[in-house]
C-alpha cells in the first residue's frame, strides 16, 4: 500500500502502548468482549526513529521492568520488537513481533496435538488465527483510538508522564 | 520454523478469492511449476519450484492431500542452491594450479590460464557436490485469501510471492501495518483519517 513507510511509527507506537497498557492494568488489556493476558519476556528491542535508527535491547526475565527500557523511552526510543507472552483463557502463546512489519516470528504454540497428519495441521492453522486475530485486535483497537484526538490525547498525556517516571516508581 | 515444525515464523500475504473446484486445476499449475533439479553438468547455481508438502523429492500433487479440513491450501516452495564456496574453489584452483606447473615444470599459470583453471575445476567440483536443499512451506486460505510463508526471510519472500503469482496466476499482496486494517473491519473513512496524524513524542514532559 502506498505510503506504508509513511506509517511506520504505528507499528512501534502500537508495541509501546501495549507495553504502556498492560502495566497500568496490571498485565491485562481488554478489546471489546476479549481480554487479553499481555507480558513481555525475555528481550525487548527499542529503536529511534530516523534514519540513524540508534537501538537498546534489554534482555531480562522482566524486560519491560529494566530501568534500562525505561530509560531508553525516555531519550525518544519505542519499542521495535519484543517476545510476548499472550494469554486468552487458558491458552498462552510466546512469540515475537516486529514493530515494522507485525511479523510474528518464533511463536510457540499450546498445541495438543502432533503435527505429523493433517488433524494437527488443522490444530496450528486454528491457533495461529486465534493468535493473528488476538494480535490484529489490539492493534486495530490501537490504531481507532490513535487517530481520534478526542480518545488519544489523554492516553498521549498518561503515556508522557509514566515514560517520564522511573521503573520501580 | 515452518507450519509442521516446532516453532512458527511467518509472512502474510493475501490472494484473490478462489473458485469453487480448483484443485484439479491447481494441482496442473502447480505441476507446470514444479521442481526440477539442478544438473550438476550445467552451470545454473539456483532452482526453485513446488513440491508435494509431505515429499521434497516428489512434485506430483495429490488432490486429496492438498487441501486442509479448514481450508487450508498447503504449499512447499523447494529451493536449491549448487554454489561452490569461493574459498573452497579458490583453495582448489590453488591445488590445480600448482599441479599442473609441476606435472608441465614450468611457472604458476597466469591470470587467463587460471580462470580458464577456474571453470574447469568448478565443474569438477560441482559434479562432485550437492545443492543446499531450503524447504519453505506455506498456507493458503482459500475461503478468505490469507496466505502464510513461513519464513521470513525477504529474499525467501520475493522469490516465494514471483513464483506463486506465475503459478496462479494471482496478485499476492504483503499484509502490514496498514493492509491489515481493511481486513479486520476498518473503513476506508477511518483508514483515510490516518493521514491527519504523525509520529508521537512519548518523552516531553505531560503539561
Amino acid at each position: 500500500m502506498a505510503g506504508a513507510d509513511r506509517f511506520s511509527f504505528l507499528g512501534r507506537e502500537f508495541l509501546t502502548w501495549l507495553w504502556f497498557e498492560a502495566e497500568r492494568n496490571g498485565g491485562r488489556i481488554g478489546v471489546g468482549d476479549q481480554s487479553y493476558g499481555i507480558e513481555f519476556a525475555q528481550k525487548l528491542v527499542l529503536e529511534s526513529a530516523g534514519t540513524l535508527r540508534e537501538g537498546s535491547t534489554v534482555q531480562a526475565e522482566a524486560p519491560s521492568q529494566a530501568e534500562e527500557a525505561r530509560t531508553a523511552l525516555r531519550v525518544g526510543k519505542k519499542v521495535a520488537r519484543a517476545r510476548l507472552v499472550l494469554s486468552l483463557g487458558e491458552r498462552q502463546f510466546s512469540f515475537n513481533l516486529d514493530a515494522e512489519t507485525m511479523a510474528i516470528s518464533n511463536a510457540k504454540l499450546p498445541t495438543e496435538l502432533g503435527v505429523r497428519d493433517a488433524a494437527g495441521l488443522d490444530e496450528r492453522v486454528a491457533l495461529l488465527d486465534q493468535l493473528e486475530a488476538a494480535v490484529d485486535g489490539l492493534y486495530v483497537a490501537f490504531v481507532r483510538m490513535r487517530s481520534q484526538e478526542a480518545t488519544w490525547g489523554p492516553v498521549r498525556d498518561a503515556m508522557r508522564a509514566w515514560v517520564s517516571t522511573p521503573a520501580d516508581a | 520454523m515452518g507450519l509442521s515444525s516446532g516453532s512458527v515464523s511467518y509472512l502474510r500475504f493475501v490472494a484473490e478469492p478462489v473458485p469453487e473446484a480448483f484443485e484439479p486445476r491447481f494441482c496442473e499449475a502447480l505441476w507446470n511449476h514444479r521442481f526440477q533439479e539442478i544438473d550438476p553438468h550445467g552451470e545454473i547455481e539456483k532452482a526453485h519450484g513446488w513440491v508435494r508438502f509431505d515429499d521434497a523429492f516428489e512434485a506430483e500433487i495429490d488432490p486429496e492431500s492438498l487441501v486442509l479440513e479448514s481450508g487450508q491450501l498447503l504449499l512447499r516452495l523447494r529451493i536449491d542452491t549448487l554454489k561452490i564456496p569461493a574459498a573452497t574453489l579458490k583453495a582448489y584452483v590453488d591445488k590445480a594450479a600448482k599441479d599442473r606447473a609441476k606435472k608441465d615444470g614450468r611457472d604458476l599459470p597466469g591470470k587467463k590460464e587460471r580462470e580458464a583453471l577456474k571453470l574447469e575445476v568448478a565443474k569438477q567440483l560441482r559434479v562432485r557436490s550437492l545443492p543446499r536443499m531450503q524447504l519453505v512451506e506455506a498456507a493458503w486460505n482459500v475461503h478468505d485469501g490469507e496466505v502464510r510463508l513461513f519464513s521470513t526471510s525477504k529474499g525467501v519472500a520475493g522469490l516465494f510471492v514471483d513464483h506463486f503469482e506465475k503459478t496462479f496466476e494471482r496478485k499476492l499482496q504483503f499484509v502490514g501495518l496498514l493492509e491489515v486494517l481493511p481486513l479486520r473491519g476498518m473503513t476506508q473513512q477511518e483508514i483515510d483519517g490516518l493521514a491527519l496524524i504523525d509520529a508521537e513524542r512519548f518523552h516531553l514532559i505531560a503539561r
